[in-house]
């Protein structure tokens, strides 16, 4: 089956930001441990010196560095598991609406699969070749749901549901 | 239309990265570098950076990273089996209880070549070889390995000075001969698990696409 085409875009900030932060951890993790055996090597050839202290301070700043990133991931993915969560109950809560609303304006199952493909913003031709009918039949279908609903256009009915799920609000299953 | 949206268990990316990232090492330093070669001895300690940033992680990462999501738990490892046996599926959050006895096992096997490793170079490696009680024979070498090291992928017997360095190498071999079984393990894990429940156990691993997943 064809996919409903806004799905792509949905990735945000914290979600690719998140692998390259990642990254940067992991480097920085690698090259602490390069610079604390070097910072150790100068130490036992040479002693102390400014210049070593100075490679101990960046060794510990790479380790902090390490920690905050650290944390910072983990902030982030966190941040992106709860969106997700919360999207799921929107989904859901959506779909139940949708599903309530259309047992009430008695539509038949053609006519409901038809309003599901409009409201996820499929133009007539679109859906009929979804369903494989004629877009004749496609229109008249559209049109007996907006009948039904009581509205004359597509974003008239999609309105009704964005309505309700405002209406209502949201209960998120858990925000740790 | 269910609508139901079901988030498929995907790792974290220091999870991803440190698992790639040390996959790789063991494979570099097996198929590529020479045993006791400098780039050999750099790569390991860039493993066990990586292994000490993932055990870090084990404490304060996400639940699913955390070591108390998959306790090695012989008991529920049998139940599993039990579970696979029967042909239920059982989804877990984390590792599942016979991969997280693999888990452990490998990391302890990568934790022993680490050791032994740094037992014969010491750290850090010395790369100045002045005052070394083990003077390397080029400059690039920092352990001896045998003069006809011609055999397999350079890891002959060595003859490191002194008792100890000839256990640690002993060890060493031992070691991450083990680690190779158990990677060989882990990856005939991974593909009955895969048979078995599909393809999102390794698209868990390498991220990306699939986020959110109709059922």
């Amino acid at each position: 089956m064809a996919q409903p085409r806004p799905a792509r875009s949905r990735a945000l900030l914290g979600d690719r930001l998140a692998p390259a932060v990642s990254f940067v951890v992991a480097v920085q993790a690698v090259a602490a441990v390069f610079f604390i055996g070097d910072a150790l090597a100068d130490i036992r050839n040479a002693g102390l010196s400014s210049h070593i202290a100075i490679e101990a301070v960046i060794a510990l700043a790479l380790l902090a560095g390490v920690a905050v990133g650290a944390l910072q991931v983990r902030r982030m993915w966190k941040e992106g598991r709860r969106r997700q969560a919360a999207l799921a109950v929107a989904a859901g809560a959506l779909s139940e609406v949708a599903a309530q609303r259309f047992r009430e304006w008695r539509l038949t199952p053609a006519e409901a699969d038809v309003a599901i493909f409009a409201l996820k913003g499929f133009d007539v031709a679109e859906i009929a070749s979804l369903r494989g009918s004629a877009a004749g039949t496609v229109r008249a279908q559209l049109a007996r749901v907006y009948e039904k609903a009581g509205v004359n256009s597509r974003s008239a009915l999609a309105t009704l549901f964005l309505e309700d799920l405002m209406t209502t609000p949201l209960t998120s299953r858990e925000a740790p | 239309m269910s609508g139901a949206v079901h988030a498929p268990r995907r790792w974290d990316p220091l999870v991803r990265i440190t698992h790639w990232g040390i996959a790789a090492a063991v494979v570099i330093n097996r198929l590529v570098t020479e045993g006791g070669s400098l780039a050999h001895v750099w790569i390991g300690l860039a493993l066990a950076a990586l292994l000490a940033l993932r055990l870090g992680w084990g404490f304060v990462g996400p639940v699913e990273a955390r070591f108390t999501s998959f306790p090695p738990s012989p008991r529920r490892a049998v139940e599993h089996v039990r579970d696979i046996l029967a042909g239920r599926h059982v989804s877990h959050r984390s590792h599942n209880p016979l991969g997280a006895l693999m888990v452990y096992a490998l990391w302890a096997s990568l934790a022993v070549v680490i050791a032994s490793g740094i037992a014969m170079t010491g750290f850090p490696p010395k790369v100045h070889a002045e005052g070394g009680e083990r003077p390397a024979a080029a400059s690039t070498v920092l352990v001896d390995e045998d003069e006809d090291a011609g055999e397999g992928e350079g890891e002959g017997e060595g003859e490191a000075g002194g008792e100890s360095g000839e256990i640690a190498e002993e060890v060493h071999e031992i070691a991450a001969n083990l680690l190779l079984v158990l990677a060989a393990l882990h990856l005939v894990g991974v593909a009955f698990e895969t048979r078995r429940g599909g393809r999102q156990i390794v698209l868990a691993m390498i991220g990306g696409k699939g986020k959110i997943k109709e059922p």
